[in-house]
């Protein structure tokens, strides 16, 4: 060894060795963190328990309350407020409310362009802005959204000070307000109260999606169509050109031509009065209308007009629902005014149309927002206050919104980040989440909301009351003209007033002048206005401790007697004409709503509730016409107008007329890292005509012409199969069973089976190989109400968000790897008239008998003793069979490291298993929430009550229509084994006896049957062997032998 | 066979490869490693990104590398049938080409194990399938068919391995006195000191009639466990008491096909046709016909079947496959296996070269589409028509199979580098024994 001494060797040997250490120990998973302890502990925060904080939904211009989950100083989850009319629940949108807080493009303070200014800076030129335009001679205009509470009182405030306010929302409710003042000469919007319903005509309203205050009217549906609660069924017959997610859940679908629903409302009107003997004060308004017309006018025959009015006179009370955002036409208030005309022929007011002061603030029209931004364009406005909205991409071309808003010498967004709207001369002063901000809202007479910081605020911004307040102090300084309205400086103090509190015409008390900040403006504001009306007059520091507790103080009450005053009706118009041989239906998006949530990508990644498309924009046509274009699958359509076209997938709907075409909205932005190029502006192709007698977008007035475009349109549906092809996994039953066997009784009146059965098993019930697994003191179980589902999706976001289920991107998504824990399934049966759109939210089915445990060969699942499906994420290998065997499709897989902005690791619960890639996962009925339930009881040495059961997971609690109930199985008196016991219980595929945890009530309606065994009671089904009496979907507490049905779930 | 063959030219012509191998097996063996290589970036890039890359389709879970998995494991069920069933029902039409295709068989039996590995989501925990005392207290589902797989893969690879080189010892010792130098050594190694002795022949035969025995109901085990991976789910189109008897077939039928696309260009390449004769491929092609035929009834069957439980969901699997989305794989698959092959009816064709490669390759696609019917067209029209899909593989799973395929030739191609690939001995066995005078005339 010449050459190579003893310390060269050594040297040599540490440096080979240590790079093999090096090369060895590379570590795939995260490096290791330092834990460091708080410096000063902050009072009441336990780490790891969270907090909870009553607040306020600014999903949309309902305002509904939520609770805002607080663990380790971030928000992690919301739900809807049970203390709230509405609530519980939550639905989808009021979600993405919550994960746009943590959006990731989010601007940390204010901006100006490209620069960043401090807080000082940024009002500073808002003064400025302010000061000069006024100088000049020029305007100060607000254009923003709708706004209610101490926000619109401090508007207030600033309109004494000289600014033009215009609250407008593309989904708007312009003409319907309009319809009250021409029909009752109320200032407000009627409050359709649909639980007592025998009857709901509905002329295209999106009562269980988009409408204005549609969470009330989602659970007074859903207790309308309930046969245990009020021992009827509600029908539901919707009169539109397109089905929509609201339109899917009604019995009878008529497709009326387009703009002729104000004729068939009026004729309804009229044939209702003639079966009623209506003599009230509209009945001259009756005389001059033609049935016969009208049925003509719109496709609709005479003798359906008469059975619809008659389905209506025929029931006490019924309800019609006006026209929604995608059918209204220019003559919106036209139609309006003939469904009140309707409810006031059926005598509906006061029991189903109720008035009691509900509207979203001031309410101006998109006349409004037109001619201000015109006086923009003409250099008329100096500063221009812009809240919420996004015109350059919510208004249709025809505005020429960027235009205008370039013509202004100053404009200041209120907004996160820059949008489609945001020019170079932008100021954008970002006004935070609703979760980080004090805020509150007023949408009814007697009812307000407060909105309070449930977290510190994630980036450096500052709430819109916040700035209001001082712009408000700067340039409209306190002159209290009235010493009654003097601002009190102390709740306690506060001096009673019987002030009649109208949110509508809220008073502006000067008491920004004395408040120094906006949580206390608001305390303030509630000490005069709000506390004074509790009945009692609880002592008034308390009562604020208690209102910040519950976050809603709700006085009920207040309903005002609407008596008719219309003498003539608006002119019903006609269909629209000319440009085009389609009618084009541009309708919200039932989860971007007019496109405020398109940057969210969990909303743009579930699936529209009707086509299960997502991530981007397609049309809607009949297959019918597809057929006629040539259209593949993949093909893009061009559909185009006199405005222009965009070029789109398609989606063969048969819930279109043939002559209509329907655009889904709320893609096209230009701006945003999800939003940003996604789909098309549907807006775009309108003409922007208007409703002439309230000013409002003609929705309904433009047409279209379509053409194949080739290409690959990249959109598919998550959905594979457009029905259930015969099978009963979502079933119907008639409305007759359902009354006439309603809970309590043993029969099951759903048949769920397929396939023959031996009859040794039939008459001993199904032979099992393995025993019974033992669950000694809870067997946890869930109910879904088909009857109550909507397939709004509100469960699927709040389970991902509870979940930490990822997003994962259209291209992943349309390989169908959604990583949703449940997956709403849509079957589309029925044709015509009877369209049947039924939804069947998947969850792992957590079965005793489960066909996924006994083939894991590393033991990642089992059952465990609280009956559920158990999974050991850090055990599983990834072979994929458990899924491949899961008769339910439950299962997700990680295909890989799902990745997502580093702001979202924020919003992540912290009581989940992380998942890594190449595991599989799947819903466990919120183990984490159990699991700590059940901690929390044992402590007082007791089981989990049902009351803190029933809504314990993330679905349950987010259901707008109480759809969705957990339970303990083994809990005799609980709730869901009442549901799980009742006539309409059915398991799916019971026919494997897989004995599953989960229950579906079938659904009650008035369709025809679709396939064989609708309606069941009598065994059969596509098999007419079947007995009914077989199988875990036919419980029957008399059939005990080894037969598991005796319990239902196993 | 043919009466001019003496026992030292049986020696020279299969051990002529052994030392004498053209550029011709360099140049396969480039090509192999490099497909090998291709293969191995794929899941090198599958290892990193994760299963994601390949074309996985919810609810179809599995793919082609399931598929692909069942196709080597089919393929390798010929060896052992033609070299330990054959042999015990004395069935002399062995001889020639019983030894590659057990080298097959083992090799199609590691190819068909690196699958496992490969399409689990956690490679790097594939070993948690094995049961071994860990610190960790884990143990494994016995229920689970797929341990039943591991178990039955690993019994038959070990067996076929022990009893291909049982059945090499006195070749290989052939091959040791012809060698010298460190080759030599190793033959001698592996010859376990064979010297041809009468009392060694006796133990010999009688350790070959045992593990032939052995082995025996392995090569029905073995496929019948692997089917069970389906039939034991409750999967429609899957669920099914038919399918191991199908399974076996299938396989049998593929391998045979498999020995016939591997042993022509062998025969021709090494100047073999003495040995192996126009007459071999004529009984594995009509062992394709008799095989080839259960499969045809059994495919039969499973519609019969499916069509007479009255089971909907069965029923529409089946309607699917002709229908569907998956219409052009049925049709590759009937074509392929119940249709193209009855052409070896025809003596002509069965005893024609081309007719007979063409054909044994056109089984081997069919068999190889029939289980992407069966696991693909399943899983993709399962209970819930709302989870309906169709599901397209990428190139990361074509260019894993293709890496598989590598895999196979590079083994096979160092086999018949190394080792006679025709049983010396046994052929021997078949000549006339040499008289004293006629071997001295010989030479």
């Amino acid at each position: 060894m010449e050459g190579i001494n003893r310390r060269d060797f050594l040297r040599a040997g540490a440096v080979a060795s240590t790079a093999a250490t090096a090369a060895c120990t590379y570590d795939y998973k995260v490096p290791a963190e330092k834990v460091l302890p708080y410096v000063a502990n902050p009072e009441n925060v336990q780490p790891g328990l969270a907090s909870y904080y009553a607040g306020l939904c600014n999903g949309c211009a309902t305002a509904c309350g939520l609770v805002a989950r607080n663990k380790d100083g971030r928000v992690v989850h919301v739900e809807g407020n049970p203390d709230h009319p509405s609530g519980p629940g939550l639905c989808a949108r009021g979600h993405f409310d919550f994960v746009a807080a943590y959006g990731p493009d989010r601007i940390d303070g204010p901006m100006l362009g490209n620069d960043k200014l401090t807080w000082d800076d940024a009002t500073s030129k808002l003064v400025e802005a302010w000061n000069s335009a006024v100088a000049a001679g020029k305007g100060v205009a607000w254009l923003g959204q709708y706004r209610t509470g101490s926000v619109a009182a401090l508007l207030g405030a600033l309109a004494g000070a000289g600014l033009r306010r215009v609250h407008f929302e593309p989904v708007g409710v312009e003409s319907l307000l309009a319809a009250s003042r021409r029909a009752f000469g109320l200032d407000e919007l009627p409050v359709y109260e649909l639980a007592e319903a025998r009857t709901i005509v509905s002329f295209g309203m999106d009562f269980l999606g988009t409408a204005f205050g549609s969470m009330a009217m989602t659970k007074g549906w859903a207790r309308a169509k309930d046969p245990a609660q009020g021992k009827f069924v509600a029908r539901t017959v919707a009169i539109t050109p397109r089905v929509g997610q609201s339109e899917s859940q009604a019995d009878h679908w008529i497709a009326a031509r387009p703009g002729s629903e104000a004729k068939v409302a009026l004729a309804i009107a009229k044939l209702a009065s003639d079966a009623k003997g209506y003599q009230g004060p509209a009945a001259g308004l009756l005389a001059g209308i033609d049935v016969a017309a009208a049925a003509s006018a719109s496709d609709v025959s005479e003798d359906k007009l008469r059975e619809i009015a008659g389905w209506l006179a025929g029931a006490e009370p019924s309800v019609v629902l006006p026209g929604g955002n995608a059918n209204a036409g220019a003559d919106a208030t036209a139609l309006a005014v003939a469904t009140l005309l309707c409810n006031e022929v059926l005598g509906n007011l006061g029991r189903t149309v109720v008035f009691r002061g509900s509207r979203p603030g001031q309410v101006n029209s998109y006349a409004d927002a037109k001619a201000l931004l015109d006086d923009c364009k003409a250099g008329k406005i100096g500063l221009l206050l812009v809240d919420g909205l996004d015109p350059a991409h919510g208004l249709p071309a025809d505005a020429d919104a960027a235009g205008a808003l370039a013509a202004v010498d100053r404009v200041v967004q209120f907004a996160n980040s820059g949008n489609d709207s945001t020019n170079d001369k932008t100021l954008i002063l970002p006004s935070g989440s609703g979760l980080e901000q004090w805020s509150d809202a007023s949408t009814e007479h007697g009812l307000h909301v407060l909105g309070q910081p449930a977290m510190v605020s994630l980036k450096d911004s500052r709430g819109l009351g916040e700035v209001l307040l001082g712009l408000a102090k700067a340039v409209a300084p306190a002159a209290p003209t009235d010493p009654a309205t003097a601002a009190p400086t102390d709740p306690a103090t506060a001096a009673p007033t019987d002030a009649a509190t109208d949110p509508a015409t809220v008073v502006a008390v000067p008491i920004h002048a004395s408040a120094t900040n906006f949580a206390e403006y608001i305390r303030l504001r509630w000490a005069a206005e709000v506390w004074p009306t509790v009945p009692g007059r609880p002592e008034a520091a308390s009562w604020w401790r208690e209102v910040q507790a519950k976050g809603v103080v709700h006085v009920p009450g207040g309903n005002v007697a609407a008596a008719w005053v219309a003498t003539e009706l608006p002119a019903a118009g006609e269909a629209p004409s000319g440009g085009g041989k389609h009618t084009l239906v541009v309708y919200p998006s039932p989860l971007l709503h007019d496109g405020r949530w398109a940057n969210v990508p969990w909303a743009q990644e579930l699936p529209d509730p009707i086509s299960t498309f997502f991530w981007g924009t397609w049309v809607e046509i009949h297959p019918d016409t597809a057929a006629e274009l040539g259209l593949g699958e993949k093909d893009l359509v061009e559909v185009s107008t006199g405005q222009g076209s965009i070029k789109v997938g398609w989606f063969g709907s048969k819930g279109v007329r043939k002559d209509v075409v329907a655009v889904i909205a709320g893609n096209g932005k230009k701006t945003g890292l999800y939003a940003k190029g996604r789909g098309a502006n549907a807006v775009s192709l309108l003409a922007g005509a208007t409703d002439s007698a309230s000013g409002a977008l003609a929705w309904l007035s433009t047409q279209a012409n379509l053409k194949r475009a080739g290409g690959d349109s990249g959109v598919h549906p998550l959905c594979g199969n457009l029905d259930q092809a015969g099978r009963h996994l979502a079933n119907n039953v008639s409305v007759k069973d359902a009354l006439d066997k309603l809970e309590g009784e043993a029969a099951s009146i759903v048949a769920v089976h397929h396939v023959p059965i031996d009859e040794r098993v039939v008459e001993n019930g199904p032979v099992d190989m393995f025993p019974e697994p033992q669950h000694p003191t809870y067997r946890f179980a869930i109910n879904f109400d088909l009857n109550a589902c909507n397939g709004c999706g509100a469960c699927v976001v709040a389970c991902a968000l509870e979940n930490n289920t990822p997003f994962i991107g259209p291209d992943q998504m349309r390989r169908g790897r959604t990583m949703t824990w449940i997956r709403m399934d849509r079957f589309w049966e029925g044709e015509g008239e009877n369209q049947d759109v039924r939804y069947l939210p998947a969850v792992c089915q957590q079965c005793s008998h489960a066909p996924c445990e006994g083939v894991c060969p590393v033991l990642a699942t089992y059952h465990n003793l609280d009956g559920l499906n158990a999974m050991i994420y850090n055990r599983c290998v990834g072979t994929r069979y458990c899924a491949n065997n899961c008769p339910y499709a439950a299962r997700r897989f990680n295909y890989h490291t799902w990745e997502w902005p580093e702001s979202y690791h924020l919003m992540l619960n912290p009581d989940i298993s992380s998942r890594e890639m190449g595991v599989m996962e799947k819903c466990t009925f919120c183990v984490q929430r159990l699991r700590y339930a059940k901690d929390s009881w044992r402590d007082v040495h007791e089981t989990v009550p049902d009351s803190a059961l029933q809504k314990i997971t993330a679905c349950a609690a987010a259901c707008p229509s109480n759809a969705i109930v957990f339970g303990n199985w083994k809990d005799a008196d609980g709730a869901v084994r009442k549901k799980g016991e009742s006539p309409r219980s059915y398991t799916l595929l019971g026919e494997l006896n897989t004995k599953p945890g989960v229950r579906y009530a079938a659904r009650v309606s008035y369709h025809q049957p679709v396939f064989g065994g609708h309606g069941g009671g009598h065994g059969g089904g596509d098999h007419g062997e079947a007995p009914a009496e077989h199988g875990a979907g036919h419980s029957s507490p008399s059939k005990k032998a080894g037969h598991g049905t005796a319990e239902g779930v196993h | 066979m043919s009466s001019e063959l003496s026992y030292s030219r049986v020696n020279r012509d299969v051990m002529r490869p052994l030392f004498d191998m053209g550029m011709h097996w360099y140049g396969l063996v480039g090509l192999v490693v490099l497909g090998l290589a291709w293969g191995g970036y794929c899941w090198g890039i599958q290892l990193v990104k994760g299963l994601g890359v390949a074309g996985y389709h919810p609810p179809v879970f599995w793919g082609v590398y399931i598929t692909t998995f069942v196709f080597w494991i089919g393929i390798g069920h010929a060896g052992t049938l033609i070299s330990a069933i054959l042999f015990l029902t004395r069935s002399r039409w062995r001889t020639g080409i019983y030894r590659a295709a057990e080298a097959m068989t083992i090799f199609a039996v590691m190819t068909a194990a690196l699958f496992p590995a490969i399409h689990v989501g956690r490679a790097w925990q594939a070993y948690w399938l094995f049961p071994y005392p860990n610190q960790r207290q884990l143990w494994q589902n016995f229920k689970s068919p797929l341990m039943w797989d591991v178990f039955a893969v690993s019994t038959y690879f070990t067996v076929s391995t022990v009893f291909f080189f049982i059945g090499l010892i006195p070749d290989i010792a052939a091959v040791r006195d012809t060698t010298k130098g460190i080759t030599g050594k190793l033959y001698t190694a592996m010859a376990l000191g064979w010297r041809g002795t009468d009392r060694q022949w006796r133990h010999y035969m009688a350790a070959y009639g045992f593990f032939a025995a052995l082995a025996t109901p392995l090569v029905l085990s073995v496929h019948s466990v692997v089917s069970w991976d389906f039939a034991m789910a409750v999967t429609p189109g899957w669920h099914s008491t038919l399918f191991p008897p199908y399974f076996v077939a299938g396989a049998i039928f593929s391998g045979c096909a498999m020995v016939i696309t591997l042993m022509l260009p062998l025969a021709k390449a090494f100047k073999l046709e003495e040995y192996i004769h126009v007459w071999h491929f004529e009984h594995l092609a009509k062992l394709c016909l008799f095989t080839g035929g259960i499969l045809t009834y059994a495919y039969g069957t499973e519609y019969f079947i499916a069509w007479y439980s009255d089971n909907p969901y069965e029923w529409d699997v089946f309607v699917d496959r002709v229908v569907g989305k998956y219409w052009w794989v049925f049709l590759t698959m009937v074509l392929c296996n119940c249709t193209i092959p009855l052409l070896w009816w025809f003596k002509k064709i069965r005893t024609s070269m081309m007719g007979l490669f063409v054909i044994s390759i056109i089984i081997n696609i069919g068999m190889w589409f029939e289980r992407f019917n069966i696991i693909a067209s399943s899983l993709a029209h399962s209970f819930d028509p709302g989870a309906w899909v169709y599901y397209t593989p990428t190139y990361i799973e074509w260019g894993i199979m293709i890496g598989s395929f590598a895999w196979f030739f590079l083994w096979f191609l160092l086999f018949v580098k190394i080792m006679p690939s025709v049983a010396i001995a046994e052929v021997k066995e078949t000549l006339r024994p040499p008289l004293k005078h006629e071997e001295h005339a010989a030479k």
